[in-house]
């Protein structure tokens, strides 16, 4: 006992001292706070203003289109003015041709640009701002219907309900299925990254030959459950540093800049209203962009997060010690010369499998196909993490659990069998049919 | 000291060792020498419990051998192996740690070792920064550093240049006068005539000679024992 702690202290330390593991500590939550921050940079800083000169024959939108913060309209007389002005003044960015009707509702228009400056910010406003218009146009002036029944039409939706039919609120399932795909996504990236290293540090003994010292001194099954514990406390480790350090990265984001996410939601805002062109659409707009917000929000309030963190740290630790330990059997195989792939593939298969089959669970997370991955041992981890969210039957995950419970010793037995073995043989390539014997001969 | 009774192993239908009896007395050099693949590693490795004999035992002061006396073996692989990305004063107290020291006395006699082979300088350096002769210096030490009863050395020679391979008979024959006993493996002749006091040898999984350095010279006078290996091992061949 006290030799297996020494072996996972030095697995523990060797690693946590290495530049590596603090760059990646630092990245991810670099990474998620860039995420995160990006688009509010974009929202705020990058729209540079542009001119539109608008040139309408048909007569329908004449001196309608509304100028906005980044995007001003300029009514011109004529095609011809307007194309030279485009081409010789710097500051008239495209022009906008609606040409005379032959029939009584327009049907086509053209935006003509210099080859620099069609953003799609340019072209969805203009789009939005015809379709709006020419809206309006046949509602209030071709059928000539009375204010109010305007107002009626455009102001009046219809807003969808998504109902949880046992708790009768509702489901956010948008929200829900981001979450279970993060979820998923890091509980497949943390197992299948410090299984890997496992597989490395056993192949890196063995070809070192310092493991002939070693199992002098250490049983083979000591040291590699040493290794496979200490490297799982590095995943831990490495876990909470980011769990901490995304919470604070996120947290300062928004304190220091609070002014800047101010500013961003009213950009999103202003922006929105000069898309829509009418006051009434305009106000609509604004109370999605809330809906949206709050509905949020309001998701991620519902979602037991306690819960989340406790099934993630029981899926992960005991996913990771079935496959750690089938994956430190692949490194005892792996021999300098021969390549370890036909061994590699039948464990990474079913820990990609839930990964492949992302698409068909999100679909049905309580169909069948989800069910079933969610259960069999070795997918259950990760089909597990993405099936949480959306909540699981009681009985389904104490089913789970108490398969993945009985299942990892097990497996940990054939891999140390195998581990055993392997790890002093060199030279020849190993077959399966060494495999096989080996996992019943003792020493 | 050391007694293999009737040792046999097989791996498949390939017969490594067969029926294999030898003596190692306490505080003696014995000289395990045979051509490549005669079986020596093999015995070596049973001896150190890392792989088991299909028939025999093997008994250390009367009583069959326990992994817990392995602690007391200190081996030298023929393959050498070091972490290489660890530090060297680390990692030698790792190794002498498994071995059941503690962290002070770990210390201590890795001090007194490096201070040995004036090498104190190096302690903090990686095992990757070293030369190869400064590895093999390493691995020595590390095999000694727990003051085994019982060392096992497979080509500790190779590697070394002179004036190193010197140093390392004069504490190998050191350790011997302390009390230690000495299993050594080499095809280097001169040195197992320099320090062996007894000597067997192994050839296609069966011993062929066994007794003192004087008995051996004795049976086979004015004949070098590179000679009498080479006559016992071409005789038995044909």
């Amino acid at each position: 006992m006290k030799k297996i702690l020494l072996v996972i202290q030095r697995e523990y330390a060797t690693r946590v001292r290495k530049l590596s593991f603090w760059i990646l500590t630092i990245l991810v939550p670099l990474l998620l706070a860039g995420v995160y921050a990006i688009p509010i940079f974009l929202a705020t800083n990058s729209i540079e203003h542009v001119n539109v000169m608008v040139v309408d024959d048909s007569g329908v939108f004449s001196g309608q289109f509304v100028s906005s913060h980044d995007i001003t309209y300029i009514d011109a007389a004529n095609l011809t003015y307007a194309e030279r002005q485009l081409k010789e003044q710097d500051t008239i960015d495209a022009v906008l041709y609606i040409p005379a009707r032959t029939t009584t509702i327009p049907t086509d228009a053209f935006l003509y640009y210099r080859s620099d400056k069609p953003t799609t910010q340019v072209q969805s406003d203009v789009d939005n701002q015809l379709q709006t218009l020419l809206r309006d146009n046949i509602l209030l002036d071709v059928h000539n219907i009375s204010a109010e029944d305007y107002a009626m039409i455009t102001k009046t939706r219809i807003t969808l309900h998504q109902l949880d039919l046992e708790t009768g609120r509702d489901g956010f399932l948008q929200v829900k299925i981001i979450l279970a795909t993060v979820l998923t996504i890091i509980i497949f990236m943390i197992i299948f990254m410090f299984g890997s290293q496992v597989m490395r540090g056993v192949a890196e003994e063995k070809n070192s030959r310092i493991v002939e010292v070693i199992v002098c001194s250490v049983r083979p099954f000591q040291l590699m459950m040493g290794k496979v514990i200490g490297i799982g406390l590095v995943g831990l480790t490495q876990f909470a540093l980011w769990l901490t350090l995304s919470g604070v990265a996120v947290g300062v984001l928004q304190a220091s800049n609070s002014e800047l996410f101010e500013q961003a939601r009213q950009q999103i805002n202003i922006s929105e209203v000069a898309t829509k062109g009418s006051e009434a659409t305009a106000q609509m707009a604004a109370a999605d962009q809330q809906g949206l917000a709050s509905e949020l929000m309001q998701g991620l309030a519902s979602i037991d997060f306690g819960i989340i963190l406790l099934m993630f740290l029981f899926f992960f630790i005991f996913g990771y010690l079935l496959y750690a330990s089938l994956f430190a059997a692949i490194g005892s195989l792996v021999d300098a010369d021969t390549d370890s792939q036909q061994f590699t593939l039948p464990v990474t298969i079913p820990l990609m499998l839930p990964m492949l089959l992302m698409p068909a669970m999100m679909n049905a997370p309580s169909g069948p196909l989800a069910t079933w991955l969610s259960i069999i041992p070795f997918t259950s981890p990760i089909a597990m993490m993405f099936r949480i969210p959306f909540g699981v039957p009681i009985w389904q995950i104490a089913l789970s659990m108490s398969l993945l419970l009985a299942t990892f010793p097990l497996c940990t037995w054939i891999a140390a069998r195998i581990y055993k073995a392997a790890i002093l043989y060199y030279g020849n390539k190993i077959s399966y049919r060494d495999l096989f014997r080996w996992m019943k001969q003792k020493r | 000291m050391l007694q293999i009774e009737n040792i046999s192993k097989s791996y498949g239908t390939f017969q490594a060792l067969r029926d294999i009896n030898l003596h190692v007395e306490r505080g003696r050099i014995f000289g395990l020498l045979g051509p490549n693949g005669a079986g020596k590693s093999t015995l070596i490795r049973i001896i150190n419990r890392i792989a088991l004999a299909d028939s025999g035992r093997i008994l250390l002061e009367g009583h069959p051998m326990t992994d817990d006396d392995v602690r007391h073996i200190g081996y030298l692989p023929e393959e050498r192996g070091l972490y290489k990305k660890m530090r060297v004063a680390e990692q030698a107290i790792y190794l002498a740690r498994l071995k059941g020291l503690s962290r002070n006395d770990a210390e201590q006699a890795l001090h007194k070792w490096l201070q040995r082979f004036e090498i104190t300088s190096w302690a903090n350096k990686t095992v990757e920064q070293l030369s190869k002769g400064m590895q093999q210096k390493l691995q020595f030490i590390v095999t000694v550093m727990h003051s085994p009863q019982l060392l096992i050395f497979d080509e500790p020679f190779s590697g070394f240049d002179p004036v190193n391979a010197n140093l390392l008979k004069q504490e190998i024959l050191r350790m011997r006068d302390e009390g230690a006993t000495v299993i050594l493996s080499s095809h280097n002749m001169a040195s197992v005539e320099e320090l062996c006091d007894d000597i067997a040898l192994i050839n296609a999984s069966h011993v062929v000679l066994h007794g003192t350095l004087q008995e051996i010279r004795a049976q086979h006078p004015s004949m070098s024992l590179n000679d009498i290996f080479i006559q016992t091992v071409s005789q038995q061949n044909s």
